[in-house]
């Protein structure tokens, strides 16, 4: 027995450490709160604010692009997307099964689409799985909401550009930002400039999205008034050289090579020699940038890198092709300019020459006799030019063909420019580690061997001949409006400036209106009192040896085609290129070209823009020795399938 | 002590007002149900404070007997809620009888060990008293109710504890435990107890499941700060981003509304009352009086402990109420009821 006392004492112990043990709790538990609620505070309330606060992104509309008539080329319009709120998606598999049936979309593939965003992308931003949807499939998607919550109907501006892939080149595309291009202004989400001019003046056009923090309750609906609302700014409005008429006859003009089966691909590119201003611009084929405006589905996408003509190639900025006879005129003015032959020098052809212990033909069987330059470049003959630059050297050919920028970047406000080749003795040393063989010099003087250019250098080098030594760069922003009316913009400086011997120049200048004018190669640009001025070349894409062993290969093995021009001769006001790539023939491009001088001149007369020509019009001369290879139909620009666009 | 119980009640009222109040404004109807909890409830308390406790506890074996009656009819009869059987339809009034055993077993413990004329609890005086803890607790965990099953056995443990058990056995218990543990884990757990437990350890394994409700209690009471978001002025509880925040999770609703100031007052308020429960087990004129008190205040304070650590998102999330404060009939009944008790061996420890 234990007394009562001793019981009592024992009670009074043991409750007194269960005393201690519960202040203890209560001490750390308060000191538990403390850390959470005042030091960590900062924190949690931005982790509360972002459970209730939701920020939706109001895309701001991108600049519009306007012609140099104020003809508007590229717009927005509005479209809807529809986008699946996975915060709010109790079941996503279950939410993807509904809008499958409700939009009218493949149940798998939308799954996959969603999956891919599920494991590259945040919760909180909703995941789009329509973009520019059909009323339809927005009629439907509102008519479910109640079932459906998690599914967001929003109105977003888009791209809008021409139809028939105008310029599709020039414009570019637009699309979601990569991880690389965030940054600077550029948020997650964004749409930004992937190409063209919608890249290079990014920053200029897109704009400045606004914002909507609206209240959420935990189902992610909104509740109440928005906290704050930033509307969206607009991209500034931009006008640009080009001349819409004359881009579509630039564009018509290739049409109709097109559909003739001359040729699918090629480019022009125009400019207003004295500025440097682009009037049109052209690379074929094209694809339609409408495709990208809202997401570019994978169909489209596979069937244009697929594509052996490789549409998305800008073939006026990164094609490298031989300039052939072109070229004449550059190793014509090198020896003048260098004191080594006058306008007045002839020389005999004969259908070939002898130099280095080897044989160069003439392209025409028999010769031309005797010739000065004058003649030699409305005639082409080679023999001339074999024995000129075979004078001078490849130095001074690479001198002067510089000066008028072959085979040096044009600068053009476009991305990705390619740079051709004039060689020259230095380039062989650093690049081939091995002298330079005066034989070589020979093919040079005719634009062949190691000679490549690209479109828009031949632009601006028709330009430089056409405005007496000033190697403009080419260019498209003309002037801008960023809110307070249009400003209009400086041409950007030439590269270089030469003064050209006026007289001299002129032997050149003669030659080129009689390639058009007199019994040249380029008669069919001929346009009755414009004194049109121009030189035809007809580039081998393979040697004449190699073309034997190659012909069994199905490839297109046919020349290629340039036409380079100025008009009027004497005080020119466009110059341009037109490349036919498999065009046969010189005058094939002379003939796209008529069509394109015929507008430019109807416009600045104040005439009726002539109707687009036709097949019979352009009169292409398909004779050839050699086969045409089998065409194989080619994907017609389809307007983008706007069911699954989520890339 | 009466007046600080009430304060309580009175600040759980206010969250439930504040966290249920229809969107239109004004009152809900659990608001209205949780008043008439609390005037049942003082009633409950006026009468376990007027029949003298000796009195009860001689009773206590009827009352203990009609307990695990009531239980075995909850698993017969009971209405099913969110997955578990837990409550007998009583017309108005769903009646939860696992939240009055807590009160009985004190009673019956009490007078166990209470009547015990050694001052030294053997090990068959324990194991007999773990055997009446365990009948209802077993038919409570049928339910299942874990949670209310487990704080049964604190009662056990205190009355235990108190009445003189040797440390040793308190030793050897806690080994067992230990050795248990991972048997436990693999044959008595539900699933999806066992994810509350493992989400505890890595909540945003499962953000938007189980780990949800942790992760939210914590931003609910962080994003409180010292001073609180202001009555009704609770983002998270509002918006109903933290689950239940008029039931389970009331203390975070609190936390968010008044901030540190107002759990420090909630905190000083509970603790005020359990010491000054414990001053009664102290001054209570017999064993049995001691150990009841002791029995009433042991699940309570372990629910008060375990519901506020759970609050700030520091324990497993588990079906447990927060006495006195929290939505519930039965509970406040129940626990106003013990209090009951209390007040009622303090009151009687001049009295022969």
């Amino acid at each position: 027995m234990v007394a009562p006392t001793e019981d009592r004492r024992r009670i009074s112990a043991r409750v007194g450490v269960l005393q201690g043990g519960v202040i203890v709790f209560f001490a750390a538990l308060a000191i538990c709160f403390w850390v959470l609620q005042v030091v960590q505070t900062d924190k949690f309330v931005e982790m509360a604010n972002s459970n209730y606060q939701r920020t939706l992104a109001l895309r701001a509309p991108r600049g519009v692009l306007y012609d140099r008539d104020g003809r508007v080329l590229v717009e927005n319009r509005d479209s809807f997307t529809i986008s699946i709120d996975r915060e709010s998606a109790k079941d996503l598999d279950r939410t993807v099964g509904m809008a499958a049936e409700v939009l009218g979309l493949d149940r798998d593939q939308l799954k996959q689409a969603v999956d891919r965003h599920i494991r590259s992308e945040p919760a909180y931003r909703p995941i789009i799985i329509v973009q520019d949807a059909s009323l339809q499939q927005v009629a439907h998607a509102l008519s479910r909401q109640r079932e459906l919550p998690e599914l967001l109907i929003e109105e977003v501006p888009t791209r809008q550009y021409p139809s028939e892939a105008l310029a599709a080149h020039l414009f570019g595309y637009v699309g979601l930002a990569s991880e690389k291009q965030l940054g600077d202004g550029i948020n997650q989400g964004a749409i930004v400039g992937q190409q063209g001019i919608e890249l290079t003046y990014n920053k200029v056009l897109m704009g400045r999205d606004g914002v909507r923090r609206v209240v959420v309750n935990s189902l992610g609906r909104e509740i109440g008034d928005p906290l704050e609302e930033i509307p969206p700014v607009e991209g500034n409005r931009l006008q640009l050289t080009i001349d819409y008429d004359l881009q579509k006859a630039v564009e018509d003009s290739f049409k109709v090579a097109a559909d003739t089966g001359l040729t699918d691909a090629g480019a022009a590119v125009i400019l207003d020699p004295r500025t440097g201003e682009v009037l049109a611009f052209t690379s074929q084929p094209a694809f339609d940038p409408n495709a990208f405006a809202s997401g570019v589905d994978r169909a489209t996408w596979s069937a244009l890198t697929g594509d052996e003509l490789r549409p998305l190639n800008n073939r006026a900025l990164q094609g490298r092709y031989s300039p052939g006879s072109t070229f004449k005129m550059a190793v014509g003015l090198a020896a003048l300019e260098e004191g080594a032959i006058t306008p007045d020098f002839t020389v005999y052809c004969g259908g070939g020459a002898n130099f280095y212990g080897r044989y160069f033909k003439c392209w025409k069987r028999g010769g031309h006799g005797r010739v000065d330059l004058n003649h030699a470049i409305e005639q082409s003959c080679d023999v001339f030019f074999y024995t000129v630059a075979n004078m001078i050297g490849v130095d001074k050919i690479h001198k002067w063909a510089s000066l008028l920028g072959l085979g040096e970047k044009s600068g053009i406000d476009l991305p990705n420019e390619n740079v051709g080749l004039v060689p020259s003795t230095e380039w062989k040393q650093r690049v081939m580690k091995e002298k330079w063989y005066a034989g070589e010099t020979i093919s040079v003087g005719i634009g062949q061997g190691a000679v490549s250019v690209t479109p828009v250098s031949m632009a601006v080098y028709a330009a430089t001949l056409a405005n007496g030594g000033t190697r403009v760069t080419p260019h498209f922003l003309k002037a801008v409006d960023e809110g307070n009316g249009w400003e209009a913009i400086p041409a950007p400086p030439p590269h270089s400036k030469v003064a050209l011997n006026a007289k001299k120049l002129q032997a050149i200048r003669d030659g080129m209106w009689g390639v058009v004018n007199g019994g040249g190669t380029g008669g069919r640009a001929r346009l009755e009192g414009y004194d049109v001025a121009g030189k035809t070349g007809t580039a081998q894409v393979i040697s004449n040896e190699g073309r034997v062993a190659a012909a069994r290969s199905g490839k297109d093995l046919r020349d290629n085609a340039w036409f380079v021009f100025f008009a009027p001769r004497d005080n020119p006001e466009i110059a341009g290129v037109v490349f036919l790539e498999h065009g046969m023939h010189g005058p094939n491009a002379a003939s796209v070209t008529r069509h394109i001088l015929d507008t430019f001149f109807a416009k600045r007369d104040k005439r009726p823009v002539p109707p687009p020509p036709t097949a019979e019009m352009m009169r292409f001369d398909f004779s050839d020795s050699f086969p045409l290879p089998p065409r194989r139909p080619r994907p017609s620009l389809r307007q983008p399938d706007r069911t699954v666009a989520a890339r | 002590m009466v007046s600080a119980i009430l304060a309580l009640c009175l600040i759980g009222l206010g969250q439930i007002y504040s966290t249920t109040s229809p969107a239109g404004g004004g009152a809900s109807s659990i608001f209205y149900t949780q008043i008439w909890a609390i005037l049942l409830g003082s009633i409950a308390l006026v009468v376990a404070l007027s029949v003298d406790y000796r009195s009860l506890a001689d009773k206590s074996h009827f009352i203990y007997i009609a307990i695990v009656l009531l239980l075995m009819g909850v698993l017969a009869f009971g209405v099913i809620r969110g997955g578990s059987r837990r409550w007998i339809d009583l017309g108005p009034l769903n009646l939860q009888p696992s939240e009055f055993a807590k009160a009985t077993l004190a009673l019956v413990l009490a007078k166990f060990f209470g009547e015990s004329r050694r001052g030294v609890i053997t090990r068959v005086d324990f194991a007999i008293a773990a055997a009446i803890v365990a009948l209802p607790l077993l038919l409570i965990a049928q339910q299942p109710d874990l949670g209310t099953a487990v704080t049964l056995v604190p009662v056990l443990f205190a009355v235990a504890f108190v009445a003189g058990m040797p440390m040793r056995i308190f030793g050897i218990l806690a080994i067992v435990g230990l050795l248990a543990a991972p048997i436990a884990w693999k044959f008595a757990l539900q699933d999806y107890q066992k994810e509350r437990i493992s989400t505890f350890v890595n909540p945003s394994q499962d953000a938007r499941g189980a780990g949800y409700q942790q992760i939210q209690a914590r931003i609910t009471v962080g994003s409180g700060g010292p001073f609180g978001k202001g009555f009704k002025g609770g983002t998270q509880g509002q918006l109903r981003f933290l689950p239940v925040a008029h039931n389970d999770f009331i203390f975070s609703a609190l936390a968010e509304e008044h901030g540190f100031v107002g759990v420090v007052v909630a905190l000083g308020l509970y603790l005020f009352v359990i010491l000054r429960s414990l001053e009664a087990a102290k001054l209570a004129k017999d064993r049995l009086g001691a150990y009841l008190v002791l029995g009433v205040l042991a699940s309570f304070t372990f629910q008060v402990i375990y519901n506020i650590t759970m609050s700030a998102g520091l324990a497993p999330v588990k079906g447990l109420t927060l006495p006195l404060m929290s939505y519930g009939g039965s509970s406040m009944i129940a626990t106003l009821a013990g209090f009951g008790l209390i007040l009622n061996v303090r009151m009687r420890r001049f009295t022969n």
